[in-house]
């Protein structure tokens, strides 16, 4: 009905801007490298904290006099058995504790921020809106938790083993290597577990829930396990036990454990695509 | 005979035990501008979220640029520009990145495209998002819409947040993408910007189309404001001829101080017939108001739909 002459709106002199591959991963990052980069920080500043006090704490007969002076149930709770060794140090302080906690919570707040903090605040209407497949962007944004998580693992690699010498730690190197895979493996399996609880219900504070319970549950089970044999059945529930159960800064990796652990997020990720792609966004 | 646009047919959307679309069906030509206005929580939005595959339908079915929109895929939305009617925009990066961002997973988009589309709108690409206004995240969203020049536009309340002269410059727009062949879905509750853009109406009430008509039906069965004034003739003698004539309605005689007289009335179906019977009275001022949309259209909300039972 117009009478103009219609250019077609998609004409081919339109210079197609060369798309960038994985554009919601990449997207990730530019919106969290600052939230990445404080974790790394906090992350640096246990190390930088802890490590290099263990020939003053760990390692002294002081510090051993006292571990055998508390409970044992309180030991065995905070996994202090071995803090004689530097191996069994860094265990427990760094990837047992401190490091287990941080890392957690950001797992958590990127899982259950990437897709039902999203939808929440609106703005994964307008991304799905555009050329993009829901599969992809869950898994654009898995696949960023899950490298945004070993960025952080490399970094604790790197300082720790760089921390080895000047605090005496003498830590074997490959178990270093598979301990922070484990660490790595243990935070993405609740930061997933928030990325789909996020992206079933649109909301992000069940993200943070169910994500939070996943870590909590699994160091209470551990915990509550290491009591007696009568509980330690508890075990089988924690993935903080499957990862660190046999000591692997001392004994190396469980490799099924790795399996486990990184198996486990690969399927909830999937799971989290799969959820996605069936549901009613922003309702 | 092309496929139209977009075709709609019984969509039906329920969130739990509310109904929000209840059997919606209506069909866009290619290259037209089709305005659906209705009250809030009518199911404009419900509407476009389901074109754009956000929310599945209960039951019925959409095809968009032929092509259903169920599960159509990156390739059927890479030729539809949208902007979601309540608009969230945030964090520290500038427009500029924040376009960029959707250029990526978006239609191609021609160099200097936005940049055009910036200055247009009067829009500064460099501040960090957050910190603009409602109405200057109103334009972002309108760029990133219209930067690929997509086949359809799907527009939900764009002109919400903009002030009086960027809503004019918003609907030049539209009209230079229907000049140029693309068909534009929009929704508004602001009546007076439908007249202006759109080719054809739907009125949308509690999840049904009350009424799709042209704006040119529309108009013609709206309610015109007719004033006259006549010198030499008396109320009474301008009363008894006004009173008999079709379509007038409301009728106000004044004196005017023995000079002549003054009426006021309302004016609905034809005009030629009126005119005639005017043409015989001493007129010394005469205004046939244009047709107010607004009023006929709020009718049609108020009217109570005789399908409905409470």
């Amino acid at each position: 009905m117009s009478a103009t002459t219609a250019t077609s709106p998609r004409s081919d002199s339109a210079v197609d801007r060369r798309r960038k591959p994985l554009p919601v991963f990449g997207k990730v990052f530019s919106d969290t490298w600052r939230s990445l980069a404080g974790w790394a920080a906090g992350l640096a500043a246990v190390i930088f904290l802890y490590l290099p006090l263990f020939p003053s704490i760990g390692g002294s007969d002081q510090m051993q006099q006292l571990i055998n002076s508390m409970p044992p149930q309180l030991v065995h709770a905070l996994n202090y058995d071995q803090i004689g060794t530097g191996a069994g140090y860094t265990q427990s302080t760094l990837f047992g504790l401190m490091g287990f906690l941080l890392t957690s919570i950001a797992a958590v707040g990127w899982g259950a921020g990437a897709i039902g903090g999203d939808e929440e605040s609106g703005q994964l209407e307008l991304t799905l809106a555009h050329s993009v497949t829901r599969t992809q962007v869950a898994l654009e944004r898995f696949l960023a938790l899950v490298v945004k998580l070993l960025i952080l693992a490399t970094l604790v690699f790197v300082l720790v083993a760089a921390l080895n010498g000047p605090a005496q730690l003498q830590l074997d190197t490959a178990n270093l290597l598979g301990c922070c895979l484990l660490f790595a493996g243990l935070s993405l399996l609740s930061g997933t577990a928030a990325l789909l609880a996020g992206a079933s219900t649109g909301r992000r504070i069940w993200g943070v829930g169910v994500g939070a319970a996943v870590a909590v549950l699994g160091y209470v089970f551990n915990a509550v396990g290491n009591q007696s044999p009568d509980v330690e059945w508890l075990h089988r529930l924690s993935p903080y036990y499957w990862a660190y159960g046999n000591n692997p800064m001392n004994s190396g990796a469980n490799p099924l454990a790795v399996v486990a652990l990184f198996g486990l997020a690969v399927l909830m990720g999937a799971l989290t695509a799969m959820v996605l792609r069936r549901r009613d966004v922003g309702v | 005979m092309t496929a139209p646009a977009i075709e709609a047919v019984d969509l039906y959307k329920t969130f739990g035990h509310s109904t929000a679309l209840d059997g919606v069906s209506f069909s866009v030509a290619p290259g037209t501008v089709f305005g659906m206005i209705g009250p809030n929580g009518a199911g404009k939005t419900t509407t476009m979220r389901i074109l754009l595959d956000i929310i599945r339908p209960s039951s019925g079915r959409a095809r968009v640029l032929d092509t259903d929109a169920r599960n159509a895929g990156p390739a059927l939305r890479r030729r539809i520009g949208y902007l979601p009617g309540d608009l969230i925009l945030q964090g520290r990066i500038s427009g500029r990145r924040l376009l960029t961002q959707y250029v990526d997973i978006s239609g191609p988009v021609r160099p200097g495209r936005i940049d055009e589309l910036a200055e247009r709108l009067r829009v500064d690409l460099d501040r960090p998002v957050r910190k603009l206004s409602k109405g200057n995240k109103q334009k972002l969203g309108i760029i990133q819409a219209f930067m690929h020049e997509p086949a359809l536009l799907v527009l939900d309340e764009p002109t919400s947040g903009l002030d009086p002269l960027m809503r004019q410059e918003f609907l030049a727009m539209v009209k230079e993408s229907k000049a140029a062949g693309q068909c534009v879905f929009l929704s508004s509750h602001v009546i007076s910007e439908i007249q202006q853009a759109a080719d054809e109406v739907a009125i949308l009430r509690n999840g049904r189309i009350v009424r799709v008509a042209t704006v040119e039906d529309l108009r013609g069965t709206a309610v015109r404001h007719l004033r006259l004034r006549v010198a030499g003739t008396g109320a009474g003698d301008l009363r008894s001829r006004l009173q008999t004539l079709p379509g007038l309605d409301n009728l106000k005689i004044t004196d005017d101080d023995g000079r002549g007289a003054a009426a006021s009335a309302t004016l609905a179906g034809a005009i030629a017939p009126i005119l005639a019977a005017l043409a015989v009275l001493p007129l010394t001022d005469l205004v046939l108001e244009e047709p107010d949309l607004e009023e006929s259209v709020l009718s049609l909300y108020t009217a109570p739909n005789s399908e409905e039972q409470s």
